[in-house]
């Protein structure tokens, strides 16, 4: 059997309240969701949060998953993006001062990246693939605006193509490739100029 | 822009076919569509273009940078949580069905009986708990004041604006994350004692016959949340009483606190 039919069986059987296949369900897909919403919200505990509400909302919404409309996991990857979007609208209202909006290294009182690479003492040089490296990328991810955030995530971290992100943001093909560049360079930009600050 | 003159291929075009020229030089599964000559006048705007080859520069590095981000594997009694508060149904294959080994029977029955043992007195635990995080924070910042040389009674001598506090509050600020590396092990104690409460929340009502919007608009009204009134208590006074006190300065509590990497 194909993957698409095996999820279409496996929805159907716990649209009809197979709770093996729900478990199944949930088996197959809370490491990705976990890993989206670990990378956008950049820690752990609202990342656990936020996987739990993406599975309450694909519970209560189960039935109306039509396969002939696209893939299941297009159609999980936009509960957890719908879900990251309110996350996120809620945390900026929380915190009022911490614009996740602009471009921070731009900011006057920008800096905590520089400093965190400068406490830690990492050389440049170091082996890209350390865990202090990738720190502060995810870390710098963090810093990036949410629109372009989730492009490069869905993209870089989760391989999805294009017309799949497309369809899951709801904008163009060419929107989603331009929001996967500028994110990626705006990414470097930010990790080479502090970089460059340590020095 | 720069370009305009150039025979080949212009900025907007160069751009646009960026995220390919990316993929095909990775060799990506979806790749491709850039022929052999496209690739060539792409190539030659990237050399000749003072803004475009920096652009594909920096675009390259970025994406370098973010495939050196592993998978993160999820706390194992995520799924446990996630089917408590979805079906309810825990079935009995779910110890077996980690596949991954990652958590052997052993450290299995232990946590059982640590969740056992814990289970009557998390209710109980929570409040001075609660109290209990927030006298750390407060005692970790006046501790920040004590060690950038900060007397009470030279508070009201203080120069207030936001970067004279930062620059007293930054040195500071490495002794303060020494200090919560330390005492890390009470947030991890929390976490734990979050995931019993998670466990013994009340299950979803049940599958939802009910056919919702055909569109799936996921984002509508906001509904019942685990612990989200929890989660508000923890974070926002805290994140309040910091940021009012020490203007946009990033206080180290949070950043060592909240963030969990890889
Ligand atoms: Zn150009």
């Amino acid at each position: 059997m194909e993957e698409a039919q095996v999820v279409g069986l496996l929805v159907r059987r716990a649209v009809g309240g197979d709770a093996a296949a729900w478990e199944e369900i949930v088996q197959r897909h809370h490491r990705r969701i976990y890993n989206v919403c670990y990378r956008f919200a950049g820690d752990s505990d609202n990342a656990q949060d936020l996987t739990q509400e993406v599975f309450i909302k694909m519970y209560r919404t189960l039935s109306s998953y039509d396969s002939s409309k696209g893939a299941f996991m297009t159609w999980v990857t936009t509960i957890t993006r719908n879900l990251l979007v309110d996350h996120f609208r809620k945390s900026k209202g929380d915190r009022i001062t911490d614009s996740l909006d602009s471009v921070p290294s731009e900011h006057e009182d920008a800096q905590p990246l520089s400093e965190q690479i400068a406490d830690r003492g990492i050389a440049p040089d170091a082996a890209v693939q350390s865990r202090e490296t990738r720190e502060m990328v995810h870390f710098a991810l963090q810093k990036l605006s949410p629109e372009l955030r989730e492009a490069v995530i869905l993209r870089d971290l989760q391989d999805m193509d294009y017309r799949e992100i497309a369809t899951a943001l709801r904008v163009p093909e060419g929107t989603v490739k331009s929001r996967i560049n500028r994110g990626r360079a705006e990414l470097a930009r930010l990790l080479q100029r502090t970089y460059k600050q340590v020095i | 822009m720069l370009d305009e003159t150039k025979p080949g291929m212009e900025c907007a075009e160069f751009e646009a076919l960026l995220t390919d020229a990316i993929d095909n030089n990775n060799a990506n599964a979806d790749a491709g569509q850039l022929s052999p000559a496209r690739r060539q006048s792409f190539d030659a705007h990237r050399r000749d273009c003072a803004v475009c080859g920096p652009l594909f520069a920096d675009v390259q590095a970025g994406q370098q940078w973010l495939r050196s981000l592993e998978a993160v594997e999820p706390p194992p009694h995520l799924l446990h949580n996630i089917l408590v508060a979805t079906s309810g149904v825990l079935s009995t294959r779910l110890p077996a069905t980690r596949r991954d080994g990652r958590t052997t029977p052993f450290a299995e029955r232990l946590r059982e009986r640590w969740d056992s043992f814990f289970t009557p007195v998390a209710a109980f635990v929570r409040q001075p708990r609660f109290a209990m995080s927030f006298g750390m924070i407060f005692f970790s910042f006046s501790l920040a004041l004590n060690v950038a040389g900060v007397k009470p009674k030279d508070v009201a001598k203080l120069d207030l604006r936001p970067s004279a506090l930062r620059h007293a509050y930054n040195d500071a600020q490495i002794k303060v994350v020494q200090y919560y590396d330390n005492i890390r092990f009470v947030y991890e104690i929390e976490s734990k004692l979050r995931e019993l409460k998670r466990a013994n929340t009340p299950a979803e009502p049940g599958p939802a016959p009910q056919k919702e919007n055909p569109k799936n608009n996921t984002s509508g009204q906001p509904e019942q949340r685990q612990d989200r009134n929890y989660s508000q208590e923890y974070n926002q006074p805290v994140l309040a009483a910091l940021r009012g006190g020490v203007g946009n300065a990033s206080p180290a509590v949070t950043a060592t606190t909240n963030r969990r990497f890889v």
